[in-house]
């Protein structure tokens, strides 16, 4: 019999070290290429990256994919600290705070050396609109071009208005580029990169969807790192292979009887961005409680239309189209009733005992509706739920003793409910 | 020596100036406005409560609503008890305010509520406070607009603005059963145009020294909460009134305001008192709400795209962020103001992300300023602030 500890094992899976190689090869890419002259532009995560893939040198950079893995590698605090140097609140954005910060100390102490400086910025205002205000940042201090998307807040289904307002400021920014770059665009590579995006995120969908298994095949913070390439790597074929692999890999293991929380007792629902600093702390311990936070409505929601779960696929037409309808894949565009939606089916889907808000100071638009949430999901479903302050990426703002104290009262509330049962 | 208040001016703040028999309450505070309301709701008048900074007010009005501006209420709230069962205390005072006030008193008080996308907390607001009012006897429709963050010449931006005002029109001939009426419209916006060429007056007055501040600016705020027909006779009185009054100004130092909201009266006072003079204002609540006006016309479409399109810049109208460089610019030179201070709304990132570089191309010009962070707590405690107004007033003499 092995003696081997089945967690483990299971740490020791290809996916891992093939995301660190993906992550590592995309920012040498970005660097190199932008030091041979590609156009660089800087894009916030929701914008179409796909697009980019239909002009010949295009390479673009994510800000917030930047910082939240400044955070993940700790280094928040420093780069946080130099933002505020330059006179930056410390209640704006982490991210924000973290990319200012690396930003105009030229990359020094982050893990990446930073961004290569951009050409183009291109913000939306759906995730949230003080992107824009920190796109406009660099705009004014380095004289860059600005170009905002408006994508409409979704109370319910994106309207065919809304849609047709995107698609004609999706020909703008490709006018925008063609004419700051001097390259054309080729929309067959761009349905190229659509294709493997759509596959993408139908495989990222078989990962997370190993949560259902009991015990879980995954655990949330698994897929908090594994998104890194769905920002860094859309349209690529890598990105679709490597999903493909990570699927099969979790299939692999849970047929194998190899689980991240092999004792789970308590599976959860997280709510709202990770907490990058925190994500092999917090797994550990919560696993040492027979915890597991087994999915998350930020990764879950990741491929999907409003207020649902399942992935909306690319039928091989009208790229754009594709593209214009799935700008709201994620959970900060839509209000409170779509989140809902999508969280009960989660949590019937996943049988989730508990689910944990996390409160994040760094996110309010994310954060600013989960009191109601949390009491819709409490009273309707009967579910335990609990709130905790975090901060995604500033751990000055964080307090692990206060967070646990709260994790262990959610755990003593499912217990009894099971009591009661 | 600061100017006392004429005749005008007190009445303003204690007693109706206009139309009696209508809008008997017009102390600025809370009370006020609320008595104010309760008494346009007797006399049968339909009144829209409206989600702070820019909307539509002349296309409510034109439609027989009277709509009120639901923001500077925190002054006189008795904490946040209702609204901290929904919001964390991370969001602004004025969004925290505004759901106390509303969940407190909205259900009767409202025909509607009128909100868009002005920034992200607000834009989560509607939904929260639905689901506050859960339960409640009183249905609150809620009316929602998205105005383009883009400029308008842009990328298909004025076509979908047109088409939502479209919407809103038919939602709100649906809410008061009356068709549209471009004749209507266009009183409507004659009226809120004359409205806002008298606060601008008021303003000079003001910076000139000719009338005292705060309740000045009190009268100014009221370009938010007292009903257009009301609030024009006030403002006609007080520019009388200023305008006989000699000006007080000359020799003090200029400072412009810059902030949200403007600050409560005791540092209003506190800036008199310091010897300085606001020589302009940047205040979005204020000049940011009433410096412009388009042309008159009977279709709102086009209307509200000329609105949006020239309105004056705010950090809140994301398109218009470097037309706000250029106005401090030019409003700084043109004033010749030695000092800024920013009265900053605490977690309104839109204010914070641009202070800093405010702060250095004010220096560039040789121009000094002062941040004050204005919170719903720091709001307990105004000694502070007082003397930080005080050692900035030093600095400039």
């Amino acid at each position: 019999m092995s003696t081997e500890d089945p967690k483990e094992k299971f740490r020791k899976n290809e996916s891992g070290k093939r995301l660190t190689s993906i992550i590592m090869n995309d920012y040498l890419t970005l660097h190199q290429r932008a030091s041979q002259g590609a156009f660089v532009v800087w894009i916030a995560i929701i914008v179409p990256a796909e697009i980019f893939a239909g002009f010949e040198n295009v390479v673009y950079g994510v800000p917030e994919s930047h910082a939240a893995l400044c955070a993940g590698k700790g280094a928040g605090p420093l780069l946080c600290g130099k933002a505020e140097g330059h006179g930056y609140s410390t209640d704006l954005c982490s991210y924000a705070r973290i990319d200012i910060g690396t930003a105009f100390d030229g990359g020094k102490d982050s893990p990446t050396f930073g961004l290569p400086k951009p050409d183009l910025l291109i913000s939306n205002n759906n995730n949230c609109s003080l992107l824009v205000k920190w796109f406009d940042v660099y705009h004014r201090v380095w004289g860059v071009p600005h170009l905002v998307l408006d994508i409409p807040f979704c109370y319910e289904d994106q309207t065919s208005n809304d849609f047709r307002y995107i698609m004609d400021q999706f020909g703008h920014l490709i006018r925008t580029v063609e004419s700051l770059s001097g390259q054309r665009f080729d929309i067959e590579k761009a349905r190229e990169a659509v294709q493997n995006s759509s596959e993408a995120l139908a495989e990222w969908k078989r990962f997370t969807d190993f949560a259902r298994h009991r015990p879980s095949g995954i655990t949330a913070f698994d897929s908090f790192v594994q998104m890194a390439p769905i920002l860094t790597s859309r349209g690529t074929r890598q990105l679709a292979e490597h999903y493909r692999l990570l699927a099969e890999e979790t299939g692999e293991q849970v047929r194998a009887g190899v689980f991240p929380v092999p004792d789970e007792r308590y599976r959860l629902l997280w709510d709202n961005i990770a907490p990058w600093h925190q994500l092999r702390k917090m797994s550990s311990r919560l696993a040492g409680l027979g915890a597991n936070i087994t999915c998350a409505s930020y990764t879950y929601c990741i491929g999907a239309l409003e207020g649902r779960y399942d992935p909306y696929e690319f039928d091989g037409t009208d790229p754009l189209a594709w593209l214009a309808r799935l700008q709201n894949f994620s959970v900060c565009p839509h209000g409170l009733n779509l989140r809902g939606k999508a969280m009960r089916e989660v949590i019937e889907r996943n049988a989730i005992d508990g689910v944990v808000f996390a409160s994040n100071r760094s996110c309010k638009v994310y954060s600013l509706m989960q009191m109601d949430q949390m009491r819709r999901i409490r009273e309707d479903l009967g579910i335990p739920c609990v709130m905790i302050d975090v901060d995604h990426a500033d751990v000055r703002k964080y307090s692990e003793e206060t967070a646990f104290t709260r994790l262990e009262a959610l755990l003593e509330m499912i217990d009894a409910r099971r009591a009661q049962a | 020596m600061i100017p006392t208040e004429g005749p005008a001016l007190r009445a303003a703040r204690l007693r109706p100036l206009a139309a009696p028999a209508r809008a008997p309450h017009w102390e600025m505070d809370m009370q006020g406005f609320l008595d104010t309301v309760r008494d346009l709701k007797e006399q049968g008048r339909r009144v829209a409560g409206c989600f702070p900074l820019y909307p539509p007010l002349e296309l409510l009005h034109s439609f027989g609503l009277t709509p009120v501006m639901l923001w500077g209420l925190n002054d006189d709230l008795q904490g946040f008890s209702r609204s901290d069962r929904h919001l964390q205390p991370y969001a602004c005072q004025v969004a925290r305010a505004l759901v106390e006030f509303v969940l407190e008193h909205g259900p009767g008080l409202f025909d509607a509520l009128l909100m868009y996308n002005a920034c992200d907390t607000l834009r989560n607001l509607p939904e929260i406070i639905a689901s506050g009012l859960d339960g409640s006897s009183s249905r609150l429709p809620v009316l929602r607009l998205h105005v383009p963050a883009l400029p308008l010449d842009q990328a298909g931006a004025a076509g979908y603005l047109r088409g939502r005002v479209r919407s809103l029109a038919a939602e709100l001939e649906d809410l008061t059963g009356r068709p549209f009426s471009g004749e209507s419209f266009a009183r409507s916006i004659d009226l809120y145009r004359r409205q806002r060429a008298l606060c601008m007056e008021v303003e000079g007055l003001l910076s000139a020294g000719s009338l005292p501040l705060a309740p000045g600016m009190g009268l100014l705020m009221g370009s938010n909460r007292i009903p257009v027909e009301d609030h024009i006779p006030l403002l006609e009185a007080f520019v009388n009134e200023g305008r006989q009054a000699p000006a007080h100004g000359a020799g003090r130092p200029g400072v412009l305001i810059s902030g949200i909201l403007p600050p409560p009266e005791p540092l209003l006072d506190a800036i008199d008192k310091a010897g300085l003079r606001v020589a302009a204002n940047d205040i979005a609540a204020l000049k940011r709400f009433y410096s412009f006006t388009p042309e008159t016309t009977p279709d709102p479409e086009r209307y509200y795209e000329d609105f949006y399109r020239g309105h004056h810049p705010c950090t809140t109208i994301l398109p218009s962020a470097d037309g706000r460089l250029q106005f401090l610019r030019e409003v700084v030179q043109e004033t010749g103001v030695g000092g800024v201070i920013f009265f900053g709304e605490k977690f309104c990132e839109y204010e914070y992300f641009e202070f800093p570089y405010l702060e250095g191309m004010l220096k560039e010009l040789g121009v000094r300023s002062l941040l004050l962070e204005m919170s719903a707590e720091g709001l307990q405690n105004l000694d502070g602030y007082r003397t930080r107004i005080e050692a900035f007033a030093e600095t400039l003499a």
